[in-house]
């Protein structure tokens, strides 16, 4: 009984921003600050009118498509990489080198990737925001998935290689159809962290054409009226399908976080 | 006998770390000796200069403290905090559930988003809570207005983002406990506390400790929600390194060479920090055992 009241407690608070949001984009502008959690009159125009506040439509198409991108990329690197972290002799050592580049701050790496990018002509392109957040997670990504060539009993392997198979076909026709559900994770996971980044995108990417939906929550703030509740509803409008998304796929991240983790 | 896998499998994420490591590695110590502007990287060589002017920017000496201080602070709390909400979740049953997935999204939720909804809850005239603060005789309730409250704002914020993750990994790692071993425990008459000492503890330390570690190091990343809540301040007192660099590299001074200098001395403490951690953790799980 404890034990459940400690948890809804729990999911209250995990909840209450998020909620708190949706009963701002629901309110008025005047009764924005009414000093309480619900609204006191309704209306759904923030919905309507926060397109013409902001370009919001091009904003979450610059989010998903750098996010969408940066997975797909993050992962092709990744996947043959985990294979041989996984199974070369001493592969363990090139994952440790890519954690450990993962573990400095992003920001370390922000100034000299934004004269490169300037320099290929990358700089306020989604494009450049792919490539950035992209090879910024491929550490992520080995990691993950490195557990779960891990899992795959070397057996198989053996058996495909008497079998004549040289080790890059081992990995292709082999291992990788068995490795689906490490990629599923391992794409979620890259994507839920390009969607959801905020340091690239507000040095790389600035303009209004190439803005991603964090950068422009943010600025949402620099105006001189903000528009709270259109904020809000921004924010929902952005979040929303992540949260289908990870409710829907929930097994497949519970699984890839946990299998990266627990070796 | 397996032929060995051919490195170049992982050509590609090598040459991603050349781009990401190596090449940024090599560029700012180039830029943090030499003066830049955004238009010319690299003019003259002026040797320690940019260094001084990093230390003489007020904020950064005490942001270098300051960051590391919260990546402590919050890599405990959420590690802990993580811990208990994964034992709660495994002594219901052995699946993560409903309420283990609902427990995720704040995981999946952008920080700058996160941000916004706390700065207008907290808002002290007219804020999501201000009522309740009223309610509860704490008229004027305005944590933002101090540096302490801010910090202690950003911290909690932080924890509520991350503590799903030590969960997480937690409840996974609660996984390789063997039940029997805690049953023959209680019927030895242990204590919940001892047979969790003797144990569990020792089954799942490795993964907490590793757990700890990564929130450690992405407690020294916070930045989206600086932006959006304080902005660094009230004064400088939420100006944590990133937000230190960001602003002078980017924000108003463009000062790239003096941004680049900021940024070495931060991944040094950071680097320092961590592996002094590690270090740590390794002895601790040998002793294990």
């Amino acid at each position: 009984m404890k034990a459940r009241l400690t948890i809804a407690v729990a999911l209250v608070i995990a909840l209450l921003p998020v909620a708190y949001l949706l009963s701002l984009a629901v309110r008025p502008a005047d009764d924005v600050l009414n000093s309480s959690l619900l609204p006191n009159t309704w209306t759904w125009q923030n919905f309507v009118r926060v397109f013409d506040t902001i370009d919001l439509t091009t904003m979450l198409a610059n989010s998903w498509i750098s996010a969408t991108g940066a997975a797909v990329l993050a992962v092709a690197v990744a996947t043959p990489a985990a294979y041989v972290t996984a199974r070369r002799t001493g592969g363990d050592r090139l994952l440790s080198v890519l954690l450990a580049s993962y573990c400095a701050p992003p920001i370390v790496a922000i100034i000299p990737l934004f004269f490169a990018l300037r320099y290929a002509g990358l700089t306020n392109n989604v494009g450049g925001l792919v490539l950035v957040n992209g090879i910024a997670s491929v550490p992520v990504a080995a990691w993950l998935l490195d557990g779960f060539v891990r899992r795959i009993p070397v057996e198989i392997d053996e058996a495909a290689a008497v079998d004549g198979l040289t080790p890059a076909r081992v990995f292709a026709k082999v291992v990788l159809p068995l490795l689906w559900p490490g990629v599923v994770a391992a794409l979620l996971v890259v994507f839920f962290l390009s969607y959801n980044d905020f340091l690239f995108a507000v040095y790389l990417a600035v303009t209004k054409e190439s803005q991603t939906l964090t950068v422009g929550l943010s600025l949402f703030q620099g105006d001189r009226n903000v528009q709270f509740g259109q904020q809000a509803a921004a924010g929902l409008l952005g979040i929303a399908p992540v949260y289908v998304l990870a409710l829907a796929a929930q097994r497949y991240l519970v699984g890839g976080l946990t299998t990266g983790a627990v070796k | 006998m397996t032929r060995r896998v051919p490195l170049w499998l992982a050509a590609p994420a090598i040459a991603g770390l050349l781009l990401f490591l190596v090449y940024p590695t090599v560029y700012l110590v180039a830029l943090a000796l030499t003066r830049s502007s955004l238009a010319h990287p690299l003019r003259v060589f002026t040797g320690v200069e940019n260094f001084q002017k990093a230390f003489a920017a007020p904020a950064f000496a005490p942001s270098l403290g300051k960051s590391t201080l919260f990546a402590i602070v919050v890599a405990v709390v959420t590690t802990l905090l993580g811990l208990g909400l994964a034992m709660l979740l495994r002594h219901r049953g052995a699946g993560f559930g409903v309420a283990g997935a609902l427990l995720l999204l704040p995981l999946v939720t952008a920080p700058v988003l996160v941000g916004v909804a706390w700065k207008l809850l907290l808002a002290p005239v007219g804020g999501g809570l201000a009522g309740i603060a009223a309610a509860l005789g704490l008229g004027g309730f305005n944590p933002l207005g101090s540096g302490v409250g801010a910090l202690i704002v950003l911290g909690l914020i932080h924890i509520w983002q991350w503590t799903p993750f030590a969960a997480l990994i937690a409840f996974a790692a609660l996984g390789v406990v063997r039940p029997e071993l805690v049953e023959s425990a209680r019927v030895d008459g242990a204590s919940p506390w001892r047979t969790f000492t003797v144990v569990t503890w020792p089954a799942i330390a490795p993964s907490l400790l590793a757990v700890a570690t990564l929130e450690l190091v992405i407690g020294y990343k916070v930045f989206d929600t600086i932006v959006v809540i304080t902005s660094g301040g009230p004064g400088f007192a939420t100006a944590l390194s990133p937000f230190v660099i960001y602003q002078t590299g980017l924000r108003g001074s463009f000062d790239m060479g003096t941004a680049a200098a900021q940024t070495l001395v931060f991944a040094a403490v950071v680097g320092v920090v961590a592996t002094a951690v590690t270090t740590v953790r390794a002895r601790m799980v040998r002793a294990e055992g």
